[in-house]
């Protein structure tokens, strides 16, 4: 993406007003509208589709696979496939170190815990059809929904299985299936990240192609049980400019944004919730 | 703090059952201005001649495209209804370098091949009269360099489909001061002018490719035509003034100096800023809804717009189609539809 320099001007001083003025006039706290669909592969344990107005797409699928305890190191495994990027290039690799590491560290894996010697894997597969802006947010977003409307079969053998060579089975009526949280029995929010713009002294959520363009730094904020977590990362949102802004941070915007995603966030889940909430009936419609 | 001000995430909608009131044809006469999908049979009669978004099997000629059905005498073709702009003589369109090369340059305008732009079809600084040199062709990169906008006629078109363009008058040229945003080039409607000058001292530049530049209204050089004929005759203060406002060569050789390959912004107040903003959002209603893009569309669905005090909520879908609305109630009771 190529901007003029006299257009590159005109963002740069409307994002960096006091009363900063963004492209299509959000606020600074502002997403883009999004539209999704959850549970409509009929293969998968969950799944959902989130669609951007501008265009960006992604489809996450979540499959479970009964493992031996000993045999695997993670019972969780992410792999993200980007439209036009190689599965190897760094900017693939770091989507999914970043994904992989926010949900190993912030997921109830005890859910996953079947018997003694066995236990659920969980594949999750992202994939982006296509994406304007750092699709980071959108994947993080669709896994969000995908995970909160996994569905585990019953277990019906016993869980004690240390003494008996016997393999876990599993109650062969669908309507048994559990969600994760209903395994676990506490509320279950999976993590999200959020990407946030820093130019000047205003951060903005969401920041679009266009936007991305000029920012002088990005922020990567996770967020779970309300409240920002760690990991915190920035990075040059901005791929292929012909010139970015790209800058140090200051310590004190650091602060500032984790503040910004404290105070509104939740609500962010709050409409992922709602989302899935009236997505219960199956309408058939998935476009 | 409502949610709502925050995100919006919404269940894709829901289509609904059209009954189909167009029976299949049977082919015998090619309906006009019908609608057509891709493999459906147009006709088969072979006496039609077969034209473009057509292809022809055993005596029956098939649409390739979907679009309308148009007739001209014997010759049958289909307009898609989407699809790459395709570029006509006499076109306004706005486009952005993507390449300097040999005394030409390379433009992107949303067509199938870049638009080649000729270093003898600009305005280049020091007037009409003067003689492009050597010079001239090496310092290509201060006029015009990768990334920069301008706006242009299309001079002609190549047998391959590919335009060449020019900027030889004052209303073409490099693009200053506003912002950049695309919608399907078949909702814009051709029509005399392109460039119109808004309510709110912001102006628009409507490219029959689809590519739209809203910019900060330059008051030396007004892009309506209308506006230069008042002033022609009256100025503000009432006085008459034969030679003002028209485009005399003295003003081009004027204009043609350094000045128009300028980077450099005007100062543009806040207030103008929102408007181009409230602006850019009203288009990208008019292009979410499947309408056509006109100046006085955009006029009416600003005048829609002002009832949302905060811009920001018209990126969502429901104000989107609510302006949309609008417009068309509003056209409907002027009669104008």
């Amino acid at each position: 993406m190529q901007l003029s320099p006299a257009e590159r001007d005109y963002l740069y001083d409307s994002l960096c007003l006091q009363t900063p003025i963004r492209p299509d006039a959000r606020n600074l706290y502002q997403f883009r509208p999004l539209e999704a669909k959850t549970t409509f592969l009929p293969g998968s344990n969950g799944s959902a589709r989130l669609r951007m107005v501008d265009g960006g797409e992604c489809i996450v699928s979540i499959k479970s696979k009964v493992v031996k305890n000993e045999s695997v190191n993670s019972l969780l495994e992410c792999d993200i496939d980007i439209q036009g990027h190689r599965d190897d290039s760094n900017f693939v690799s770091n989507l999914k170190y970043n994904l992989t590491n926010l949900l190993t560290k912030n997921f109830p894996f005890d859910a996953l815990r079947l018997t003694k010697k066995y236990s659920f894997k969980l594949f999750i597969d992202c994939i982006v059809i296509s994406h304007t802006s750092y699709p980071l947010t959108i994947i993080s977003l669709a896994t969000y929904l995908a995970l909160k409307t996994t569905r585990l079969p019953l277990l019906v053998s016993e869980i004690d299985d240390e003494e008996v060579e016997e393999q876990p089975t599993f109650s062969d009526d669908w309507e048994d299936s559990r969600l994760l949280h209903e395994i676990t029995g506490q509320t279950f929010q999976p993590p999200i990240m959020i990407t946030v713009g820093v130019i000047g002294k205003n951060l903005l959520f969401d920041p679009s192609l266009e936007e991305e363009q000029v920012l002088e730094n990005g922020l990567i904020i996770s967020f779970y049980n309300n409240k920002a977590i760690t990991p915190i990362s920035n990075m040059n949102l901005a791929l292929n400019a012909n010139k970015d802004n790209y800058k140090g941070i200051d310590q004190s915007l650091i602060i500032s944004a984790i503040n910004m995603v404290n105070k509104y966030c939740s609500a962010v889940i709050h409409a992922l919730d709602t989302l899935i909430e009236q997505d219960d009936e199956v309408d058939g419609t998935i476009f | 703090m409502e949610v709502a001000d925050i995100i919006s995430i919404s269940k894709p909608s829901k289509f609904e059952d059209v009954d189909s009131d167009i029976e299949m044809s049977d082919g015998e006469e090619p309906r006009d201005n019908g609608i057509v999908t891709p493999g459906e049979l147009v006709t088969d009669d072979p006496v039609w001649m077969k034209g473009h978004g057509t292809y022809f099997l055993k005596d029956n000629t098939y649409s390739s495209v979907a679009g309308n059905v148009s007739r001209v005498n014997r010759l049958l073709s289909v307009i898609p209804l989407r699809g790459k702009y395709q570029p006509e003589t006499g076109d306004h369109v706005v486009g952005r370098i993507t390449e300097v090369g040999n005394k030409r340059w390379k433009v992107d305008i949303g067509a199938k091949q870049d638009a080649v732009l000729m270093l003898g079809s600009v305005n280049l600084p020091g007037g009409v009269l003067r003689r492009k040199s050597e010079s001239d062709e090496l310092q290509m990169r201060n006029f015009l360099k990768e990334g920069d906008l301008l706006n242009a006629e299309v001079q002609t078109v190549f047998n391959n489909g590919s335009a060449s363009l020019h900027t030889r008058s004052l209303k073409y040229g490099k693009l200053r001061n506003g912002i950049f945003l695309t919608v399907p080039s078949s909702l814009v409607i051709k029509s005399k002018n392109h460039s119109h000058d808004l309510p709110g001292d912001v102006s628009v530049i409507l490219g029959v490719n689809g590519f739209v530049w809203l910019n900060k209204t330059n008051k030396s050089t007004s892009n309506s035509v209308v506006n230069n004929k008042l002033q022609s005759t009256i100025d503000s203060k009432g006085n008459y003034d034969p030679g003002k406002g028209s485009v005399s060569i003295t003003r081009l050789e004027e204009e043609s100096s350094w000045e128009i390959y300028s980077d450099k912004n005007d100062k543009i107040s806040a207030t103008v800023r929102d408007n181009i903003t409230r602006y850019y959002n009203v288009i990208k209603a008019l292009s979410h809804g499947e309408l056509g893009i006109t100046e006085q569309r955009i006029n009416l669905g600003y005048q829609a717009s002002l009832q949302f005090g905060n811009i920001g909520k018209l990126i969502e879908i429901e104000s989107m189609e609510n302006i949309c609305q609008d417009i068309i109630t509003n056209e409907r009771m002027r009669g104008s539809m």
